[in-house]
């Protein structure tokens, strides 16, 4: 006697299915990781160096929460502008530091120098710190060709008051990342075809590049106490 | 005996089950990745975020100390004013020296003292208003401790620029 029974439904792409809409949300979720604002806070025995002014970019933040921009009252988004001037600037242009010239003769003469000197004063923290500068300089005239630097004493200085605001500081930082950044992406595109922000640091080639950019447009942000802005 | 028998009822099959680990699966894996864990939040004080464009992310698995400075709601000073304090980890603290004997207290733990200068953040929730004075104490606090990785947990500001 022939019993006909349906047949069992086929589950065996069941898992297919499952798998590609995990796959599917894998790939479209993303991940909010906390967003923040990194800052080095200076050692304490750093010496000030504030000692030639032109390289120096002053904003002043005043206790109510008005900006100066080398003692001009300014805009908040003025200071985009100011630091993009900062950084590039005219050879020759008496206002802003004087560049020094990165070339890899430069770097290997120097890096030669600083030995020697280091091989009579092993521990002294300067020359350990030049040599390391100069090192990562050599890396990125290999990468990106010769380019003008600023002095390591070239910083972009932010004076508050002690009654301004927290939001004025944010805002002062995010203004000179947003200038330093489009530098940086510029640079980046130029000389590597991808925007800066794009590259990946935990990838080993474009840790190089980054480093590259970096010793280009370091950041340098100094924060310190308002002497006199009224 | 018909050849096709109508009397008798036939049995339904069973669904298959074997599925349903793999529908399973998929929702827990589905949870895992995108289950941030929320982010400290403090209860003793509150806080009005700054709003930034440029932001990076809070690195991965990294140690950290809290710092929150803002008002303590219902408490006023003699003056009427709102009332700022700062809270490390859980409690409130009075007096600003406490930041530095914590610190020093965690850089004698091994697991703290090697990431020291890598991988060990201050992470700063401030409220919006809050004068810089207190902001600076505080990190006065943390220079006498070496502890000079700061960062400000900010919120970030999606509009075009």
């Amino acid at each position: 006697m022939a019993k006909k029974e349906i047949e069992e439904i086929n589950a065996g792409s069941m898992a297919d299915i499952a798998f590609l809409l995990l796959i599917f949300f894998l790939i479209t979720t993303t991940m909010n990781l906390p967003q923040v604002h990194e800052e080095r806070l200076p050692q304490k025995s750093e010496i000030e160096f504030l000692l030639n002014k032109t390289n120096v970019l002053q904003i002043q933040a005043t206790k109510t929460d008005k900006i100066a921009i080398e003692e001009e009252f300014a805009k908040l988004e003025d200071i985009q502008e100011a630091v993009k001037e900062f950084y590039v600037h005219k050879v020759g242009d008496r206002r802003w530091p004087k560049y020094i010239d990165v070339t890899r003769k430069v770097c290997e003469d120097t890096l030669v120098r600083l030995d020697e000197v280091l091989k009579v004063y092993p521990d002294a923290p300067l020359y350990n710190i030049e040599r390391g500068i100069w090192a990562s300089r050599l890396e990125a005239v290999k990468l990106i060709g010769d380019f003008p630097a600023l002095p390591n004493s070239a910083t972009v200085s932010i004076q508050l008051d002690n009654a301004t605001s927290y939001d004025i500081y944010m805002q002062v930082l995010d203004q000179i990342m947003l200038g330093l950044n489009d530098l940086r992406n510029e640079l980046c595109l130029e000389k590597f075809g991808i925007p800066f922000t794009k590259l990946n640091k935990k990838v080993e080639t474009d840790k190089a590049k980054i480093s590259a950019i970096r010793q280009v447009y370091p950041k340098r942000i100094m924060k310190e106490k308002n002497r006199s802005v009224q | 005996m018909s050849k096709f028998s109508k009397g008798k009822k036939r049995k339904d099959p069973a669904i298959s089950t074997a599925a349903l680990p793999d529908i399973v699966f998929m929702l827990l894996f589905f949870f895992m990745v995108t289950t941030v864990f929320k982010e400290k939040e403090s209860k003793k004080i509150v806080i009005d975020k700054v709003t930034i464009k440029e932001t990076v992310d809070l690195e991965k698995n990294v140690k950290a100390a809290y710092y929150w400075i803002g008002k303590v709601p219902g408490e006023f000073t003699a003056k009427g004013e709102p009332l700022y304090k700062t809270q490390l980890d859980d409690d409130l603290i009075n007096d600003n020296s406490e930041i530095r004997n914590y610190l020093n207290k965690l850089k004698k733990n091994p697991e703290f003292a090697q990431v020291w200068d890598s991988k060990f953040f201050n992470v700063f929730k401030v409220d919006k208003k809050t004068k810089m004075r207190l902001v600076r104490e505080i990190q006065d606090e943390l220079k006498e401790a070496e502890a000079f990785k700061v960062v400000y947990s900010v919120q970030k500001d999606k509009k075009k620029k």
